[in-house]
């Protein structure tokens, strides 16, 4: 039984409709388990009835023998007569093979008739029963995640830090910029260690590499290059796009570079001989965003043309296209450790599951154009907006624990925040965010928050799940 | 433990039942599917003279093979063009497939989300679910591989063309082949059961350049199916949004390329003039005040200045005056008062005023007989007068020629008789005829000079007024007897020169009584009053 909780503090307004369809839902919850279950049968009763009719009514054929193909030809006589009961669909009597036992003692005829309703009413309590027992207990109750703060501001960029990376090991990390320089800062301490000029116009997306020294960059000006980090000397180049790169991912295992422009290609690059192996073509609008994993589908694209394509990297052919977004997907992001994806859009975000892209959920209530998305291993679903706003969302429920918006840097304008980049370290006790005032924020889970300070105000919609 | 497990079964069914059994069986062919069969063919043995010919004839199955026609069920067989209708499909559980739409150049396995439920939110799912792991290392190694090899293959052909040319590469060893043919027989294969095929690989010439052109452009092929859209349709935009979104025309203040001619109004109505409010800075009022001030300070120092200055000057000149009129008095005395000058006493200071005016005048006199000595137009005094204008005239004190009162009328004004055209004589230039008569010259001074007249208060001069105006004293012309006729007679008072040197010899006589002193002594005095009254 669900136990009613009473507030003290908290009296909250509601309207009539809402509070009706909350006691609903309350009582449904409470006799669900038991409403329509037929009173159980108790055996002795039961033999006792059953032998006082027999001797009364039919004590003159009890001497004839029971014949068993006679018994099914009759039995399912008065199953299918359910046909005539609006309650007991073709379905149920087929999925419920059990149905047919219930209804052999009913005889033939009207006679069979209320009883007959009568169980089949019992029947299809039952598996309405058994589908609700099933599903009542299981509202799930969003995890507790500590909220987050601003621990570091670190500036030195001169225009927009358009993109960020970690290395593996943890040390460092790398923004690109639209001052068409890439920095390399120190991840302890927030200084700069290195800057790297060679892009001509705004640095969109980079990416470090897990196995070998690496560092690529993709830029406005259609150049994907490829820098060595021991010696900080731009050694390859990628050529082939015709319009500006936003962004580039590394495949886990396999030594390939995925490149998407606004040119609606994404392109797919052998990292030692430069060669354009597949350019996945599609999309009718610019490539925002691209991922790659070792699982099938190794590619996901996003676009403005609010669509996303799952890639079969093999073939270099879509293998599923998804249209359920309303406006331009600017973002996608792989759960590190489930099998699924989330991605972003100025309507709301969207968690799908792999292989097929099985929508799950919406994620709504970041009202703005959500330019970046990340997840921790927590379960902790960052989204970053073009306003400067930052939502965190528990990745099951779709709880939205904390909003967060920081103050731009002293000197920028007000309008001048927005985040274009957001990731979490490998630690996943950071989050670093880069931002439209040219700095880079850092955040951290905040140590004194438990959950009485800050409690989970978990309000899901009523009859939002339905049984699909 | 039913009832029914105890009763023998019926061994016949009731009309009931077998009603039951009828209303069951018409049951089973009742489906929810929107495509259903209405008409039944008769059954058979009861076809006679049935022709089928529509649809619905043939119901569920096919044709009829006792008709002897040419029937056909669902339009197949007959020869007709092509037409993109998708046959009706339908699934294993019998429902009808309508997705094939969706589907029609997939293949059949391709995810394609077509149904209402595929956009419905799921169930929340446990972290355990089977659904949401990851798969397994093996199945990912082994994709890898798979993908890899794949990928490597593709990456060889696009740079086969830039490799160095090698030796041609050996080819993998012959496979042999055991073929047995399904025609067997003595004729074929030589009586042989089987044959042994070596199958081995082309060579291919190392050297060889690419066989085919692939340079030629040729248009891209048609896309695949556009996926079906798993969204509502965007929400209709009311007028009040697509106001919000109205971006006036935009009015440029440099270029005007159409030329059209636009109001000020609009001209200036993106400038953003009513927007801001207008601060002056309030150093502008600073300045001018201060520029006012400092203009006022000036004019007063200055005036100061000139005022101090005035003074100053006056101050030099009372002391100058003084020096002068000590140095007169000095000469004075030393000409005239030295040898009286201590034992005269008080009674003789108005005896000696007397002395020095009467010795002031006489100086002046010989001032002027010098002067119109000198001067050889011998004009006099008042012959001077009359030349000079009359602003000296009223600068010198000169008395005022203009005795009447009443206004003085120009007297071209009357008698106007000469015409219309007259007046202005032709634009002449050199014509001065400002005014019709001179203003009152010389000649009439004369006669302006203060007279007195009748109508003067008797108060001043008592009774003997009449006396007094009837008195010949004060004619001017009144002349002595023996006096000149020939010099004219201007005014009262007649200055003439000195003929006889008397005024000279008085004044010798005079300087002499003081000291023996030559000539030059006498002559610097003249010098030095003719040169003060000069000054003067």
């Amino acid at each position: 039984m669900t136990e009613v909780r009473t507030c003290l503090h908290d009296v909250q307004k509601h309207s009539v409709h809402t509070l009706v369809f909350r006691s609903l839902k309350r009582t449904h919850d409470m006799f669900v388990s038991d409403q329509a279950k037929a009173v159980s049968r108790d055996d002795v009763s039961h033999k006792l009835k059953m032998g006082v009719k027999l001797k009364t009514d039919y004590s003159a054929v009890l001497h004839m023998p029971i014949l068993k193909e006679g018994k099914d030809r009759v039995s399912q006589l008065p199953a299918h007569l359910q046909g005539h009961a609006p309650y007991s669909q073709q379905d149920a009597s087929r999925t419920a093979a059990s149905v047919v036992d219930i209804h052999r003692h009913a005889g033939g005829g009207d006679r069979v008739h209320p009883q007959s309703t009568a169980v089949s009413l019992h029947e299809g309590g039952g598996t309405r029963t058994s589908a609700l027992m099933r599903r009542a207990p299981t509202m799930p109750k969003p995890q507790w995640h500590p909220p987050w703060k601003l621990f570091r501001v670190i500036s030195g960029h001169l225009g927009w830090v358009r993109s960020i990376a970690v290395e593996p090991g943890n040390q460092w990390f790398v923004t690109g910029s639209a001052d068409r320089t890439i920095k390399i800062w120190d991840l302890a301490s927030g200084t700069l260690k290195l800057s790297l000029t060679g892009h001509i116009s705004t640095v969109r997306g980079v990416a470090v590499s897990t196995r070998s020294p690496y560092l690529f960059s993709c830029g406005e000006d259609k150049q994907v290059k490829c820098w060595d980090l021991e010696y900080n000397k731009v050694i390859r180049h990628y050529h082939g796009h015709l319009s500006a790169v936003y962004d580039l991912d590394l495949h886990p295992t396999i030594d390939v570079l995925v490149t998407c422009s606004r040119d609606a290609t994404a392109r797919v690059w052998d990292i030692r001989t430069k060669a354009n192996v597949h350019t996945l073509t599609g999309h009718t609008n610019t490539v925002a965003t691209v991922r790659c994993q070792a699982a099938e589908p190794q590619v996901i694209t996003g676009s403005h043309d609010s669509t996303i394509r799952l890639w079969d990297l093999i073939a270099g052919k879509t293998r599923a296209t998804l249209t359920n977004h309303k406006k331009s997907v600017r973002t996608v992001v792989l759960h590190p450790r489930q099998h699924g994806f989330a991605s972003g859009s100025a309507d709301n975000i969207k968690q799908w599951t792999f292989p097929d892209g099985k929508f799950i959920q919406n994620l709504s209530g970041h009202n703005a154009i959500i330019n970046t998305l990340a997840v921790n291993s927590d379960g902790v679903l960052v989204s970053g907006a073009d306003n400067g706003t930052i939502h965190m969302w528990d990745w099951r429920t779709g709880y939205n624990f904390q909003r967060i918006h920081a103050a731009v840097q002293p000197g920028s304008l007000d309008s001048e925040s927005g985040i274009f980049a957001c990731m979490f370290d490998n630690s996943e006790g950071r989050l670093i965010t880069a931002e439209a005032d040219k700095t880079i924020k850092v955040y951290k889970e905040d140590e004194s928050a438990t959950e009485e300070s800050h409690p989970v105000n978990w309000k899901p919609e009523i009859l939002k799940r339905k049984r699909f | 433990m039913s009832l029914t497990s105890f009763l023998p079964a019926p061994t016949q069914l009731s009309q009931d039942q077998l009603e039951a059994e009828e209303k069951l069986w018409a049951q089973k062919t009742y489906s929810t599917a929107l495509v259903a069969s209405r008409r039944e063919p008769p059954p058979y043995g009861h076809r006679q003279g049935f022709i089928p010919r529509a649809l619905e004839d043939f119901g569920d199955g096919g044709a009829f093979p006792e008709i002897h026609l040419a029937q056909f069920p669902l339009e197949m067989g007959r020869k007709k063009k092509t037409n993109n209708a998708l046959a009706v499909q339908v699934d294993a559980e019998g429902k009808i497939k309508y997705d094939a739409i969706a589907r029609q150049g997939q293949g059949k396995d391709k995810v394609i989300f077509s149904k209402y439920t595929d956009l419905l939110p799921k169930e929340v799912m446990n972290e355990d679910d089977p659904a949401l792991q990851k798969p397994d290392e093996e199945t990912v190694q082994e994709l890898t591989e798979k993908t890899r090899s794949a990928l490597d293959k593709l990456v060889s052909q696009k740079i086969a063309a830039a490799m160095p040319v090698r030796a041609a590469d050996k080819q993998a060893p012959a496979q042999y082949i055991r073929y047995t043919p399904s025609q067997q027989g003595v004729a074929f294969n030589s009586g042989a059961k089987q044959r042994v095929i070596r199958m081995v690989e082309m060579q291919r010439d190392p050297m060889e350049p690419p066989r085919f052109k692939i340079n030629k452009k040729i248009p891209r092929g048609p896309p695949s199916p556009p996926a079906p859209v798993m969204h509502s349709p965007s929400r209709k935009m009311t007028v009040k949004e697509q106001q919000e979104w109205k971006i006036p025309p935009c009015i440029s203040n440099w270029k005007n390329a159409k030329g059209y001619t636009i109001p000020l109004d609009k001209r200036l109505a993106a400038d953003g003039r009513g927007l801001q409010t207008v601060h002056i800075n309030e150093n502008f009022a600073k300045l001018a005040e201060a520029l006012y001030i400092a203009d006022r300070k000036a004019r007063e120092a200055v005036e100061m200045r000139a005022q101090v200055e005035k003074k100053m000057a006056q101050k030099e000149k009372e002391k100058k005056e003084e020096k002068l009129r000590e140095l007169a008095q000095m000469a004075r005395d030393r000409r005239a008062g030295f040898k009286g000058h201590g034992d005269k006493g008080g009674e003789d200071s108005e005896a000696r005023e007397r002395d020095e005016i009467r010795h002031d005048r006489r100086k002046e006199r010989q001032r002027d007989i010098n002067i119109s000595r000198a001067a050889p137009d011998k004009r006099s005094k008042l012959q001077r007068d009359q030349d000079r204008d009359i602003s000296e005239l009223i600068a010198l004190g000169k008395p005022n020629p203009r005795a009447s009162s009443e206004g003085q009328y120009d007297q071209r004004l009357f008698n106007q008789s000469k015409g219309m055209d007259s007046g202005f004589a032709g634009g002449e230039d050199e014509m001065y005829n400002v005014y019709d008569q001179p203003f009152r010259g010389g000649r009439d001074m004369a006669s302006n000079i203060y007279r007195p007249s009748k109508n003067i208060d008797k108060d001043a001069y008592a009774d003997d007024f009449e006396n007094l105006m009837n008195n010949n004293r004060f004619a001017p012309d009144k002349e002595f007897s023996g006096a000149d006729h020939s010099q004219r007679r201007e005014g009262p008072v007649q200055f003439e020169e000195d003929p006889f040197g008397l005024d000279k010899f008085l004044e010798q006589a005079k300087q002499h009584g003081g000291s023996k002193r030559p000539s030059t002594s006498t002559r610097s005095k003249d010098d030095y009053h003719d040169k003060k009254r000069r000054k003067e």
